[in-house]
């Protein structure tokens, strides 16, 4: 009877607290969101950006090639033509308004492959979540990088004013 | 229509499959018989080929006796190769395959790659061409021609010199379509530029249609400049309707905004052209001045309200109100609005006070009383006629697209034009014989031709008539007119049988009654065709379906003025920029009583008005517009209406309803059907009958 305790249970026990033990000295998996943020992989696709050249300028040209490509057709880009007096990228045509709707975005990268500037780039930020719908429309004000330049001046961008158009994507 | 012609056929082979076409066809179109396609530049169906640009290359042989093909040593452009028998034409062969990349590779060596900010960029035949026909990468390392970019060709064309490939497109529209001459080559070789004598504005009336036909994004439009890109838009057949000639368009829009018109094709009306004011005259519809919101008077303010209360404001006003209220205007709407108007005018509030001119002599037309129509040639048959009189109008500021047929009738097929007119007019460019008269002898001049025609023994006509004309000898119309006799005597000549074209603006002459008096007299004894054109979108429907009883504009004005009407209702109409006598529209319009103003854009006429009643844009609703021809085309909504306003249409019905309770009408279409069981003529504009091209009234 004691033979069958110790062999149909003592045994098994034991077996397992093995197993876990010999697991302690491997590294550990699970880190501690959100106080530690596990390192994404290189080519890991979330929130996009839209870039600058060293210079300042915007790298987008407003050219709308993101939103013909896009597959979720999440994109909305209104253009207007840059003047001398008023430049934000370096051609003739910059991009006034760049709206992302992030619930629709599948993140799958289309946009900045038909990026012809390497303006729209999808980096690491995967936090995304957010508590009102309306927050989940990247503006251009949210996307757009700060400017990286030597000024302690922000560099200062130029945005629509007023209200976007209801999107029907 | 013309009696079906034996058509002389040639028989050739297209990749080697055996096709009978017309002697004589040219290649690039006879290949479109088998569904194949070649690549063009340059060559465009409706004007000369010119052989410029050598996309369209293919290989051509001919059949041997013995069976054979013998290929000609070189490739062809099959834009300028008539079909001619026994031609064997391949154009899927090793050779023209390289060829074609080889002319691509040429044509890009200088054209920038600045697509993605080209305005033409996804709807260009260059970047089409090269991805179907083109190679991949170029061989070319060297400096690309730079030239200004954007440069403002006229306030509506920019040209960007450094895209332009050199096909002339834009050259042979302004020298074969539009006829102004206005765009020519400048320089040569790589620097060959499309340009302005002197670089002055590009001031054709049609200048936007080269937008539309330029290859390239070379020159493109000042008004969609950067506005979207074409996959960003929505595109919607539509009618315009700035002017009477109900222009098939394109309606391309981006979120609920107009953002630009492009020609549609209708072989009856525009063929596939557009005016410069109809292309860019549809700002108005993202305009800040549109009305939006019922508004009614509060003091001195106009003040937001609702429908209701406007309703109820206006039927207290109008109902009952027989020979005291009236209305004004109608000729912008649809069909299906002056004739839900007319009811209401008519069948609820009592009153057959209702007009849509605006003209200085508002007798009973001149057709009406001599029994003939006003409008006899459909702008199609313009075509074919071997000679032609535009009388007392300058054709291309008043009907741009009739215009473009008289002058392709012209070009195309050597037409005889005699142009009369007081001043000089983009016609007499190509006309036969020029009538240039003092402002004011119109009746004279058309007195002095029906007279010499009567007198030559021509024709008869009443004695009477006889008698009234015979004062008009050619010495005496010169005496009068300073038209010189010789030049009356040769134009005389030319009218048998020519339509005769003039517009319903000859009412705003002082003689002008008297001369369509004349000309349609003339029409009559020549066996011409009398066609005195009218010039609101929707002024033939207004005509056909208005009532002819009653008061007309200047009466009703006169009793408002004199405070003698009740209640006034403008519709769709600004009677300050239409009238002719301001100061009488002012008092009229402060001394009525109640005045209703509905519309679709704020207009002068509002600043007195008692209430407002927007009423939505024409591509925001459903409706059918009776053109110059008497055509009427169906415009189903593009846009949805804007704020909280409505179709005229129902606007009508609506106050129609709650003053004598009916089953009312719940959209156009049945409005159409009531239309045709009223006025047979409408008979084949019912909407499940009416053909995707429109319906001709005769």
């Amino acid at each position: 009877m004691s033979v069958n305790l110790v062999k149909g249970v003592v045994k098994p026990i034991l077996a397992g607290f093995g197993i876990t033990a010999r697991r302690l000295k491997h590294k550990k998996v699970t880190v501690m969101y959100p106080e530690q943020i596990r390192e994404q992989y290189p080519r890991t696709r979330w929130r996009h950006f839209l870039t600058r050249y060293d210079s300042g300028l915007e790298r987008c040209i407003g050219c709308s090639l993101c939103a013909g490509a896009c597959p979720a057709r999440c994109i909305y880009v209104e253009a207007k033509e840059n003047t001398d007096t008023e430049r934000y990228s370096p051609g003739e045509r910059y991009a006034v308004r760049y709206e992302i709707n992030m619930i629709r975005c599948i993140f799958c990268g289309y946009c900045q492959e038909a990026c012809p500037t390497g303006a729209i780039v999808l980096r690491k930020n995967f936090e995304l979540a957010d508590y009102k719908r309306e927050d989940f429309i990247y503006t251009k004000e949210r996307l757009l990088e700060e400017y990286p330049g030597q000024s302690d001046e922000p560099f200062k961008g130029h945005y629509a004013t007023e209200p976007a158009p209801v999107f029907q994507g | 229509m013309a009696a079906a012609v034996q058509i002389e056929t040639v028989n050739i082979t297209i990749n080697d499959i055996e096709i009978a076409v017309p002697k004589g066809e040219l290649i690039v179109e006879a290949v479109k018989r088998l569904g194949l396609e070649i690549p063009i530049f340059c060559y465009h169906p409706r004007m000369k080929p010119v052989g410029m640009c050598r996309m369209c290359i293919v290989e051509v042989g001919f059949k041997q006796p013995d069976g054979t093909v013998r290929k000609m040593p070189k490739p062809q452009a099959a834009c300028t190769l008539p079909a001619s028998e026994g031609m064997a034409v391949y154009t899927d062969t090793e050779m023209v395959h390289r060829d074609r990349k080889g002319v691509l590779e040429f044509l890009l060596i200088n054209h920038p790659l600045d697509c993605p900010i080209c305005d033409r960029g996804g709807e260009c035949p260059l970047q089409n061409n090269t991805l179907f026909y083109g190679p991949s990468t170029s061989r070319y390392v060297e400096l690309k021609r730079h030239a200004p970019k954007a440069f403002p060709l006229s306030k509506y064309v920019t040209l960007d010199l450094e895209r332009c490939i050199q096909c002339g497109r834009c050259v042979r529209f302004t020298e074969e379509i539009s006829g102004d001459s206005e765009l020519a080559f400048r320089f040569r070789g790589a620097n060959m530029q499309p340009s302005t004598f002197e670089l002055r504005d590009f001031e054709s009336k049609f200048s936007g249609n080269v937008i539309e036909i330029c290859p390239v994004g070379a020159l493109t439009s000042a008004k969609y400049r950067f506005r979207a890109r074409p996959w960003d838009l929505e595109t919607k057949p539509a009618v315009c309707t700035v002017c009477s000639n109900g222009c098939n368009v394109w309606f391309d829009y981006r979120v609920g905004k107009m953002v630009r018109i492009n020609g549609r094709t209708n072989e009856g009306v525009n063929e596939e052209w557009t005016c410069d004011k109809g292309k860019f005259g549809h700002e108005f519809y993202n305009s800040e001045d549109r009305l939006l919101t019922p508004l009614v008077r509060e003091g001195d303010q106009l003040v937001p309200t609702d429908w209701a209360r406007v309703y109820s404001d206006v039927i207290r006003a109008f109902a009952n109100g027989g020979d005291k209220v009236a209305a004004l205007g109608g000729a912008a709407n649809s069909n299906e609005d002056v004739f839900m108007l007319n009811r209401l005018m008519t069948g609820i509030f009592g009153t057959k006070n209702l007009d849509h001119r605006f003209e200085r002599n508002l007798v009973t037309g001149v057709g009406e009383k001599l029994g003939v129509s006003e409008v006899q040639s459909t702008i199609a048959s313009l075509e074919d006629a071997p000679s032609m009189l535009v009388f007392g109008t300058s054709l291309a500021d008043e009907l741009p697209i009739v215009f473009l047929r008289v002058r392709k009738a012209w070009f195309k097929n050597g037409a005889k034009v005699v142009v009369a007119h007081h001043a000089p007019t983009d016609a007499d460019s190509f006309a036969e014989v020029i009538l240039r008269y003092k402002e004011g002898t119109e009746a004279a001049v058309a007195s002095g031709l029906l007279s010499l025609l009567v007198s030559a023994g021509k024709a008869q006509v009443p004695a009477a008539t006889a008698d009234a004309i015979k004062p008009f000898t050619p010495e005496h119309v010169e005496q009068l007119s300073g038209v010189p006799a010789e030049k009356l005597r040769v134009a005389a000549e030319l009218l048998e049988g020519a339509p005769i074209i003039t517009t319903r603006s000859m009412y705003n002459q002082a003689s002008g009654v008297d001369a369509l008096e004349a000309l349609a007299g003339l029409a009559m004894v020549t066996n011409g065709k009398f066609n005195c054109y009218s010039l609101q979108a929707n002024a033939e429907g207004a005509t056909l379906l208005g009532t002819k009883e009653g008061m007309h504009t200047h009466q009703i004005l006169n009793a408002a003025a004199a405070g003698e009407l009740k209640a006034l209702w403008l519709v769709n109409v600004d009677p300050f920029a239409l009238y002719p006598d301001r100061e009488l529209v002012q008092q009229a319009l402060e001394n009525v009583e109640f005045l209703a103003v509905q519309g679709t854009v704020a207009s002068e006429a509002m600043h007195y008005a008692s209430v407002v009643l927007p009423q939505c844009a024409p591509a925001e609703m459903d409706g059918t517009y009776t053109n110059v021809e008497r055509r009427v085309q169906r415009m189903r909504p593009v846009l949805k209406p804007k704020g909280s306003t409505k179709p005229g249409w129902n606007i009508f019905s609506e106050i129609a309803v709650r003053l004598r309770p009916a089953t009312p009408f719940f959209n156009p279409g049945e409005v159409m059907a009531e239309i045709a069981k009223e006025n047979p003529a409408f008979e084949g504009a019912t909407y499940d009958k009416l053909p995707a091209e429109g319906f001709v009234i005769r």
